[in-house]
């Protein structure tokens, strides 16, 4: 059973009026308990306006969105408690912090649960180990930390709030290659010790060929394709139509297939060198005529 | 949803009104201002209301925007009108049977009708230099006015480079906010419910990273100013110069005539306010 699932999911901005403008268009997309889906897509392509349906920040035009098979909009009134379990992550989300301390910032979010404040407070320790925040860090002001402990803070204060799904938009823009690599390890770690799930939207296909299970693309406000990751990236060319690449790593390698090299259009580097060793090794790699 | 609020209210034309000098638009609305003020008897005011419907006809703007604009000002009518009622000399027409003080007379009618007008036209005049001016035009214009108080040591170019820059923002600092309010809407804030005191204290985690990032902005700006040399307004040219054509001169002259009829009005026929 999905944890989280649209179904022919529609969303207008300004409905009515003469800039109307379908965002989003019938999309019908599920995730399964424990997976890792990415999703990309061109900009405008109305990836980000999906995932603030999830929780409830957007009420669909039409169709409904289910967690754990009920419609979140059956009762407006209970919106916030699905929004705690449907954690989402903004864009830049470093800009949100506004508490005196960062441990008061991460605790903003169980605070809103409900939860006393020493349940609070052990929740955000939590949350700020998971994003390897140290306990130095916790009673300076958010406004003192550096642009990459700033975004770790505030991811934290979602992840405190212990969701069961959890979605990140562009958690790595602009962050350097290391800040990146830790960032998304710490993602994949919190998700394999918790076994929630994660809803990942990303510019970089590499980020998104490291980490996905299946990948959601989308194309003018429609979801084009939902499939495996590899499976999704060996349709190169197509994406490439859509304003997308893939990881340069499978560039290179759909390359060499169309040139008539017998490989396959793997993800990451090291899948790579796997694939081109027995090339190297026939006498001088000798070309393969289709 | 926040950004749907319309900002200002210029409204794109092609109209005379839209095509003269912003310069002699805000010049004119303040001759239309002290001229409604000049006008002391229904007969002089009858000239300006003219003056003013032809305006409107000429401005091209659709008058239910103009009923807009007047409906903000409805209840501030009202109450004058009301009040001024109550306030008049001459014949008594209807006297409270509870307080033999309150009484309303002929004259107290005439006022308030007299002040009403007053009031809706120098909405109106107003209205039509801010519906087919846009922000840019008219704080270039206000730089131009204002270039005389430089002898007063005020830095007029310095204020109106402000007030650019603070229309120009608006809308940024608008999607920002939308921003902001859905992250933490996303960590369970609740806007919508609670008393006064609680809904002011929910406010906080909006208000405090807007101002953060207004802050973070401003920094930007100025580095970027600078790195391009700016340093203020001396010996600086304008990509849009302001010309004034002959449909200038001719809303002048337009404008004067009526006003000549205004002061004729009041010198030749008795004071309507009593």
């Amino acid at each position: 059973m999905f944890v989280l699932e649209t179904k022919e999911l529609t969303y207008t901005y300004g409905a009515g009026t003469p800039f109307e403008k379908t965002a989003v268009d019938q999309v019908s997309v599920g995730v399964e308990k424990g997976e890792f889906l990415g999703v990309i897509g061109h900009t405008g392509s109305g990836k980000s306006t999906l995932i603030q349906t999830l929780n409830g920040l957007l009420r669909p035009t039409s169709g409904t969105v289910l967690l754990n098979g009920k419609d979140i909009w059956a009762e407006p009134k209970k919106i916030r408690a699905v929004r705690f379990q449907v954690g989402m992550v903004f864009q830049y989300p470093e800009h949100q912090l506004f508490e005196e301390t960062v441990l008061k910032d991460i605790c903003f979010g169980p605070g809103n649960m409900g939860l006393s404040r020493p349940e609070a407070e052990a929740r955000a320790r939590r949350a700020a180990e998971f994003v390897g925040l140290g306990e130095e860090l916790l009673n300076k002001s958010p406004f003192e930390l550096s642009g990459g402990q700033k975004r770790r803070a505030a991811i934290a204060g979602v992840i405190a709030m212990d969701p069961d799904v959890l979605v990140l938009d562009e958690p790595t823009a602009g962050l350097d290659p290391r800040g990146r690599d830790t960032l998304l390890n710490q993602i994949s770690e919190y998700r394999k010790k918790r076994g929630s799930t994660v809803v990942l939207v990303s510019h970089s296909m590499e980020d998104i060929a490291r980490c996905a299970d299946r990948v959601l693309v989308m194309d003018g406000g429609r979801a084009v394709m939902l499939d495996r990751t590899d499976r999704v990236f060996a349709r190169g060319r197509e994406l490439e139509t859509m304003g997308l690449r893939v990881p340069q790593i499978t560039s290179i390698l759909l390359t060499l297939r169309e040139k008539g090299y017998p490989v396959h259009p793997v993800l990451t580097v090291d899948q790579a060198v796997e694939e081109l060793r027995p090339l190297l090794k026939k006498e001088g790699g000798v070309r393969h005529d289709p | 949803m926040i950004r749907d609020i319309t900002l200002g209210q210029y409204i794109p034309g092609r109209s005379l009104i839209h095509r003269m000098d912003p310069r002699v638009k805000i010049a004119l609305t303040f001759v239309f201002i002290v001229f409604l003020f000049i006008a002391s008897n229904f007969e002089g005011l009858l000239m300006m209301v003219a003056l003013m419907f032809l305006i409107l006809f000429l401005s091209g703007v659709p008058l239910s925007q103009y009923f807009r604009s007047l409906k903000a000002i409805l209840f501030i009518v009202l109450f004058t009108g009301v009040l001024n009622l109550f306030y008049g000399g001459g014949r008594v027409v209807w006297r409270c049977p509870f307080f033999p003080a309150m009484q309303i007379t002929d004259g107290g009618i005439g006022n308030a009708v007299f002040i009403s007008i007053r009031i809706v036209s120098l909405i109106l005049f107003s209205s039509v230099l801010t519906f087919t001016t846009s922000p840019t035009e008219l704080t270039d214009a206000l730089e131009r006015l204002m270039k005389p108080l430089k002898v007063f040591h005020v830095k007029v170019h310095e204020i109106a480079m402000m007030m650019t820059i603070a229309l120009r923002f608006v809308p940024t600092l608008l999607e920002e906010t939308d921003k902001i309010m859905s992250a933490q809407k996303a960590r369970g804030a609740d806007l919508e419910s609670g008393g006064v005191m609680q809904r002011i204290r929910a406010l906080v985690p909006i208000l405090i990273p807007l101002f953060v990032s207004s802050f973070r902005r401003a920094y930007d700006l100025a580095m970027a100013m600078e790195c391009r040399c700016y340093h203020g307004g001396e010996g600086r040219t304008k990509m849009k110069q302001l010309h004034m054509t002959g449909l200038d001169a001719a809303a002048v002259a337009c404008t004067a005539v009526f006003c000549g009829a205004v002061i004729f009005c009041a010198a030749y026929f008795p004071a309507s306010l009593r």
